[in-house]
């Protein structure tokens, strides 16, 4: 017998795998279940498996297929083949596949409401009816099909309400997920297993079993459909368990035994288990769950729930072995303020209260932040890759931000690779994949959301996920630097801040599109010399350029003055990539940036902060590389730049000033990096802040994908009506006086001296025939060519 | 075609269409009262157009309040919209309404200007300026009295200014940047120009870019719809037919701020309009059929910056997608050429559909730009073709699936690129901003120019070159020299735009420096600068040794570099000035160097 699962995300494949070989191992069976993730794009030679899975399946399972492409290729694959199938169960996917469902009587597109508005009213309608004294039968009835419904349109009615101004539709997916795992076993207990609502009570047993999937209650799914819609007798007999329940919030841990349902008692286990860690490892956190130096993790609740983990566990131990604790909790997916709410933050009403068990919520759990409350995380990481508010069918953007801006602390969105095996990112050019990179960065960075990395995903081989662990290492680290500029002592913290100079002459200094940058450099340095941070802060804003353009610039030939020179010997000792850049721009030093066999940092030192001058691309000093398609490494020049920064300056911050520079652009992935991106190597472990024009959110993006860079717009230069002066004003004038003139003569005279003085300004009236006529009449144009031209 | 012939009569006929009298050569001497009465407004057309053009007036200083001290004409810009998010109608819109003038839209759009339409704009001036003295109250008071404005209506555009205002007089970048420097949240917002999207202040948060599944929305597909016909109106009026192929230039910048009106425009001249899945996501398009679109469709080439490849790659999917569709049409080929193009390349050169309908291009992945600004800042080129030629190497990856279906992230297309550029007639680019203009910033060159470069070589005739101003309540289409005259008239020798410049000292200077060098960009990619430009920028800045001491003291190294930018531009013959002017630049030079050596 035969199962096809078609399903997108990485949660499922283990479970389901698993599945296969327990049920065959327990119950005798030859059961075979093909997966394909429908998430990614597939080739023809795929494709052609995938028909051959779905032809020969008795059961086809169709879960989270979103993805218009794929779904229309299925779509018209299902009316070709007819009533091959015993049962076509669809769950939670766009509308037009919800309709496909078909087991024994129930087709989902006869079933009114299924992907319409009305279906909603219906269903509340028969729920505000169903006490009215109607017959406790029918009532049943209707609240079954009316769950359907509901089950049935629940992602098409999310999407609706996306973006939409109703504040009802927006918290209508999680409250009707909470429904759903909370109710639907028990209503479900007292709907017929036989008769008319046979069909519909198995649909929503499957889903209730979908809703928990840990390893048995996939398990339980096949074998349910199996039971129901495989004439076997093998499996008519067989008894399956009721689903297994698991908290919808929870806080979990790689190394405990269970998931805890309240903060005291991860707590409790938290601190216990530290202690046992003291002798072995220095790193380990002394003061566990401090909260200014805790983490707070988000997780897919599927991923805890079908043991499909290891790339949380990975991610979460690489933040413990840089010292820090980690809180990581399980959301509902569709709404991570609830989770915040339990997990992240403290109340101090709640505080004094006896211990609860989590489930009636107080005003906290449901993400409320009042004036007595505090979090119990430095910093939040969301590894569910879907929106703050909303999940995977919507987002509330606005209402994120809010609940962010409140709680004060960054937010970082990191990616499991969900449709794309590892090793296919790690060939990719691109890197994450486009409908991933629409729904798992774009959409979070809508929420405030930095830092996108990817930190885990299904090898090819393999059927469970699996962290990166150098994306997790650099992704802990780059927490632990925030930390430290978060509690280091300001007058300890070093700043580099970084200029640009383009096209590369003294007369370029401070590039940035629309901003004056040694005025702002130089209230900026004020500033921060008042918050505590050490800085020797120059006479003037003139002062300040004249140090970075005179000093011993002239001397060495470079556009700034020079603040360290790097021996060859040093930046072959810290950049690891040397190798690959003298492959390409030929050994160390090279041309740029360089003296006497040194690598020049352009630059000043003022206190604890560095003033520096980033390198160009450097095609001005070989313009033969203007020619190349593709670009392979930076030159020697910028990755000393880099190297300097952040290993002999030892800098705990970057701030780019101004739109825009070089980093970024480096070649590499698009998103979602590798240790051997360009940026990523650049920028290593150094927190990057960028001053960015609001008026360019496109390049800015770029910055904060390939860079890290968090964004602080500024203002674009005030706008006024260009008005009209010396001759052009004048003629206005004359043009004026022209039209009240009512006398032809005077008219006339008029006109002449309109046409000598409009010609004067090089705005004469022919200038207005050309623009009539057009290219027509000031260029020949080619109005033949048919024929197809030979070059 | 019978269709195709009615449908270019119905367009000849179109009585907004010029008719032949300004050819006329005879039509000067002549001075006929009427004709000399239409040269007159044309001229004032013109005149008003640079009057009233918003331009940046100097720089931002970070952490610092707006420097604006005449609030009226960015506010005035922001009330002549729709505003549908802040419960807010155009102003214009209102008093016209009030005054019983139906049609406003269609008034905006005609070419001459009507005594209508002034009395129009005056009395918005001055409830604006009535604002701007007395508040929000006493100017829908006005305008209630004046024009019978209903004080309902009004109010919710005056709050929204007063909003803005209050906005523009605080600023808190430097706060923020604070705040991320003590590793706190930084709060998202969306990126724009004030006009298009308010909602930009306050400023000192952390931009957002959008979801690419949400472009094109609608109202950018209603407002493309606009425009590209107003684009293909142009080209027919000037050439009596419709481009065979048009290059378009697509960037992320403007798909962002305008939610994909460039993107909408390219599947309107392909005679598509994009359409909805089921959970809100432009994924798929739908053919206009042709008795609708009357027209028509047009073969359009893409060629999208790195950036926009990089934040919309299900809308390269979509446009890809529009473009088989379009070829596989069994329509004539005098209504669809896109299907001409493709078949009859499949007929000469042989090969696959999959390869021939390749339309969209870009860098190779992980890779930006074009490198034709650099290659023009450092002088690094022979011929025009030279620059033609690096922008298709560096943009010939075509963005498309083969012939087995795969997605394949950009390979190397050259000879796609350049058989799809042959049949290019025209190239366009969307404007959507009054911040960024074509010579503000290299970018608008080195693509818009670029391409038009490698267009002339490989179509062997130089295409002809426009561009919109699509942040502008009407659609305006420019041709490229139209667009740099009254860049240039309006920013780079208006003293409100360089003294607002100079005001910053030596950065100032570097701007001046950088629009010249924009400017000369478009010499060296389009030949489409007026030699007077170049030499009243000579006149301004340097021939007047009052202004050029004052450069030479704030930045003498930026002035060197204008002073011989200018001289290449003589020396590339785009430019060729009395020998009197020439000498005077060469001697300004000399001294130069002299006094930035002479301090070793």
């Amino acid at each position: 017998m035969k199962v096809t699962v078609l399903y997108v995300g990485s949660s499922l494949l283990a479970p389901l795998k698993n599945a296969e070989r327990e049920i065959n191992r327990q119950h005798g069976l030859d059961l075979s279940v093909a997966t394909w993730n429908f998430g990614a794009s597939f080739t023809e030679e795929e494709w052609r498996a995938i028909e051959g899975d779905l032809r020969a399946a008795q059961i086809l399972f169709v879960i989270h297929v979103m993805d218009s492409e794929n779904a229309t290729r299925l779509l018209s694959f299902l009316d070709r083949s007819g009533d091959r199938h015993r049962a076509i169960v669809v769950i939670n996917c766009m509308p037009e596949l919800m309709k496909r469902t078909r087991m024994g009587k129930l087709d989902f597109e006869r079933l009114p409401g299924i992907s319409s508005r009305k279906g909603a009213k219906t269903q509340s309608n028969a729920k505000g009816q169903s006490g009215e004294g109607a017959t406790a039968q029918a009532s049943q009835a209707e609240k079954a099909t009316g769950l359907l419904r509901s089950v049935g349109s629940w992602i098409g009615r999310q999407a609706r309400g996306n973006g939409g101004t109703n504040g009802q539709s927006k918290g209508h997916g999680r409250a009707q997920y909470l429904k759903f795992t909370n109710h639907l076993p028990s209503v479900l207990r007292f709907i017929p297993g036989a008769g008319a609502l046979r069909d519909v009570k198995n649909y929503l047993m499957m889903f209730c079993y979908f809703l928990q999937p840990t390893p048995a209650n996939i398990r339980s799914m096949l074998l349910y459909a199996l039971k129901h819609y495989v004439d076997d007798e093998r499996v008519g007999k067989i008894k399956i368990p009721p689903p297994e329940s698991m908290p919808a919030v929870a806080i979990y841990h790689p190394d405990a035994p269970a998931l805890f349902e309240s903060f005291a008692s991860y707590e409790t286990w938290y601190k216990k288990r530290g202690s046992k860690f003291k002798d072995q490892s220095s790193k380990i956190n002394r003061k566990p769950l401090n909260p200014n130096s805790t983490i707070g993790l988000l997780l897919m609740r599927p991923q805890i729930v079908s043991n499909a983990r290891k790339h949380y566990d990975g991610l979460i131990r690489a933040i413990e072995a840089e010292g820090l604790s980690v809180i990581p909790a399980i959301s509902t997916l569709m709404d991570n303020r609830e989770a915040c709410g339990k997990f992240f933050i403290e109340t101090k009403s709640k505080a004094r209260r006896p211990k609860s068990d989590g489930r009636h919520s107080k005003a906290s759990d449901n993400g409320q932040l009042t004036t007595d409350s505090k979090p119990r995380v430095s910093q939040i990481v969301s590894l569910t890759g879907f929106s703050f508010v909303g999940g995977p069918a919507m987002n509330d953007s606005e209402a994120a931000a809010e609940f962010l801006t409140r709680l004060n602390v960054p937010f970082r969105s990191m990616v499991s690779l969900d449709t794309q095996t590892i090793e296919s990112w790690q060939e990719s050019f691109s890197g994450l994949n486009p409908i991933q990179t629409g729904m798992q960065i774009a959409i979070p960075e809508i929420d405030g959301a930095t830092e996108p990395f990817v930190f885990g995903g299904i090898p090819a081989r393999g059927v469970e996920p699996a962290p990166l662990e150098d994306r997790c290492r650099r992704i802990a680290r780059r927490l632990k630097r925030w930390h430290r500029l978060q509690t280091g002592p300001r007058d300890q913290l070093k700043l580099a801040l970084t200029l640009y100079c383009f096209p590369p002459n003294k007369g370029n200094i401070g590039t940035a599109a629309d901003l004056d940058v040694f005025a702002s450099l130089f209230d900026v340095l004020n500033r921060i010399k008042q918050e505590g941070y050490r800085v020797e802060v120059p006479e003037s804003v003139d002062a300040l350029r004249e140090m970075l353009l005179g000093g011993n610039s002239e001397g060495l030939g470079t556009t700034a003055n020079v603040a360290s020179r790097m021996g060859v010997d040093e930046y072959r000792r810290l950049c690891p990539f040397i190798s690959e850049i003298e492959a390409e721009w030929g050994p160390a030093p090279g041309a740029i940036n360089s003296f006497g066999g040194d690598l020049l940092i352009q630059g000043i030192t003022i206190g604890n902060v560095f003033i520096g001058v980033q390198p160009t691309f450097g095609f001005e000093d070989d313009p033969m590389r203007l020619l190349m398609a593709k670009g392979g490494t930076p030159h020697h020049g910028f990755a000393a730049f880099y190297t300097y920064l952040e290993k002999v300056f030892q800098a705990d911050v970057v701030v780019h000033v101004g739109t825009h520079g070089a980093l970024e652009f480096m070649p590499g992935k698009q998103v979602g990096l590798s240790d051997a991106c360009w940026p990523d190597r650049l920028i290593g472990e150094l927190p990057n802040v960028y001053i960015y024009s609001v008026n360019n959110p496109s390049e800015g993006t770029i910055a904060k994908r390939r860079s890290y860079a968090g964004l602080i717009s500024y203002l674009t230069p005030p706008i006024e009506n260009a008005g009209l002066y010396q001759g052009l004003a004048s003629l206005k004038e004359m043009i004026g006086n022209y039209r009240r003139a009512t006398v032809e003569t005077d008219r006339e005279q008029l006109f002449a001296a309109i046409q000598q003085h409009s010609r004067e300004l090089n705005f004469s009236l022919s200038e207005t025939e050309e623009i009539a006529l057009g290219a027509r009449t000031s260029r020949p144009h080619r109005l033949g060519g048919e024929t197809v031209s030979s070059s | 075609m019978v269709v195709a012939d009615t449908i270019h009569s119905k367009i000849v006929n179109m009585p907004d269409i010029q008719t032949n009298q300004l050819m006329d050569p005879r039509a000067e001497s002549r001075a006929d009262p009427l004709e000399r009465d239409r040269r007159v407004l044309d001229l004032y057309e013109q005149l008003l157009e640079i009057e009233q053009r918003l331009i940046p007036t100097g720089l931002h200083v970070f952490g610092r309040a707006s420097e604006l001290s005449e609030k009226a004409d960015l506010l005035r810009m922001v009330a002549s919209f729709d505003r549908p998010e802040h419960g807010a109608r155009a102003l214009p819109k209102l008093v016209a309404e009030a005054l019983g003038i139906d049609r406003y839209d269609a008034l905006l759009q005609e070419a001459s200007a009507s005594e209508t339409r002034d009395l129009i704009d005056s009395i918005v001036s001055e409830a604006v300026r009535q604002f701007c003295e007395d508040g929000a109250d006493a100017a829908v008071k006005w305008l209630n009295s004046r024009a019978g404005v209903d004080c309902e209506k009004s109010l919710p555009v005056f709050l929204l200014l007063a909003n803005i205002a209050e906005q523009l007089d605080s600023n808190h970048e430097i706060e923020s940047l604070m705040r991320a420097l003590r590793g706190e949240y930084i709060t998202p917002g969306p990126g724009a120009d004030i006009v298009q999207n308010p909602s930009v202040l306050p400023t000192g948060r952390n931009t957002h870019a959008i979801n690419p599944y949400a472009v094109p929305s609608q109202m950018a597909f209603a407002r493309a719809q606009g425009t590209a016909d107003a684009l293909l109106r142009r080209y027919f009026e000037e050439h009596g037919r419709y481009p065979r192929a048009m290059a378009l230039v697509l960037w992320g910048l403007d798909n962002i701020k305008t939610q994909g009106e460039g993107v909408a425009q390219a599947l309107h001249l392909l005679g598509v309009r994009p359409v909805r899945d089921a959970l809100n996501r432009a994924t798929e398009i739908e053919v206009i059929p042709l008795d609708e679109l009357k027209r028509p469709r047009i073969d359009v080439v893409m060629t999208v910056s790195g950036i926009f490849r990089d934040l919309f790659a299900p809308t390269m999917a979509l446009l890809d997608k529009a473009v088989r569709r379009v070829a596989a049409l069994d329509e004539p080929f005098d209504m669809n050429y896109v299907r001409r193009n493709v078949l009859e390349k499949i007929e000469v050169d042989g090969g696959e559909f999959d390869d021939a309908v390749a339309r969209v291009f870009s860098n190779a992945p992980g890779n930006y730009g074009t490198n034709v600004n650099f290659m023009v800042m450092q002088s690094a080129w022979e011929t025009g073709d030279t620059l033609g030629d690096l922008f298709v190497t560096r943009k010939c990856f075509a963005y498309t699936r083969d012939s087995k279906g795969r997605t394949i992230e950009g390979r190397e297309a050259r000879d796609l690129m350049d058989h799809a550029l042959s049949r290019v007639e025209a190239t366009y680019q969307n404007i959507d901003s009054f911040e960024v203009g074509i010579t503000d910033v290299d970018h608008y060159f080195e693509y818009l120019g670029g391409i038009s470069k490698a267009v002339e070589k490989r179509a062997q005739a130089r295409p002809a070159i426009y561009l919109s101003d699509s942040l502008s309540p009407q659609t305006k289409i420019r041709s490229l020299e139209e667009t740099i005259r009254l860049e240039t008239r309006a920013k780079t020798l208006n003293p409100k735009w360089y003294e607002g410049m100079l005001k910053h000292g030596f950065r100032g200077v570097a701007e001046i420096e950088n629009h010249v060098f924009n400017t000369f960009g478009w010499s060296a990619t389009a030949d489409a600068v007026d030699p007077w430009i170049y030499t009243d920028i000579a006149k301004t800045f340097l021939l007047d040794s009052t202004m050029f001491n004052r450069l030479q003291e704030l930045n003498p190294y930026s002035v060197r570099s204008l002073t011989q930018r200018l001289l290449e531009a003589h020396d590339r013959g785009y430019w060729n000035p009395d020998e009197e002017i020439l000498e005077k630049l060469r001697d300004l030079v000399d001294n130069l160097e002299d006094q930035l050596e002479g301090v070793v």
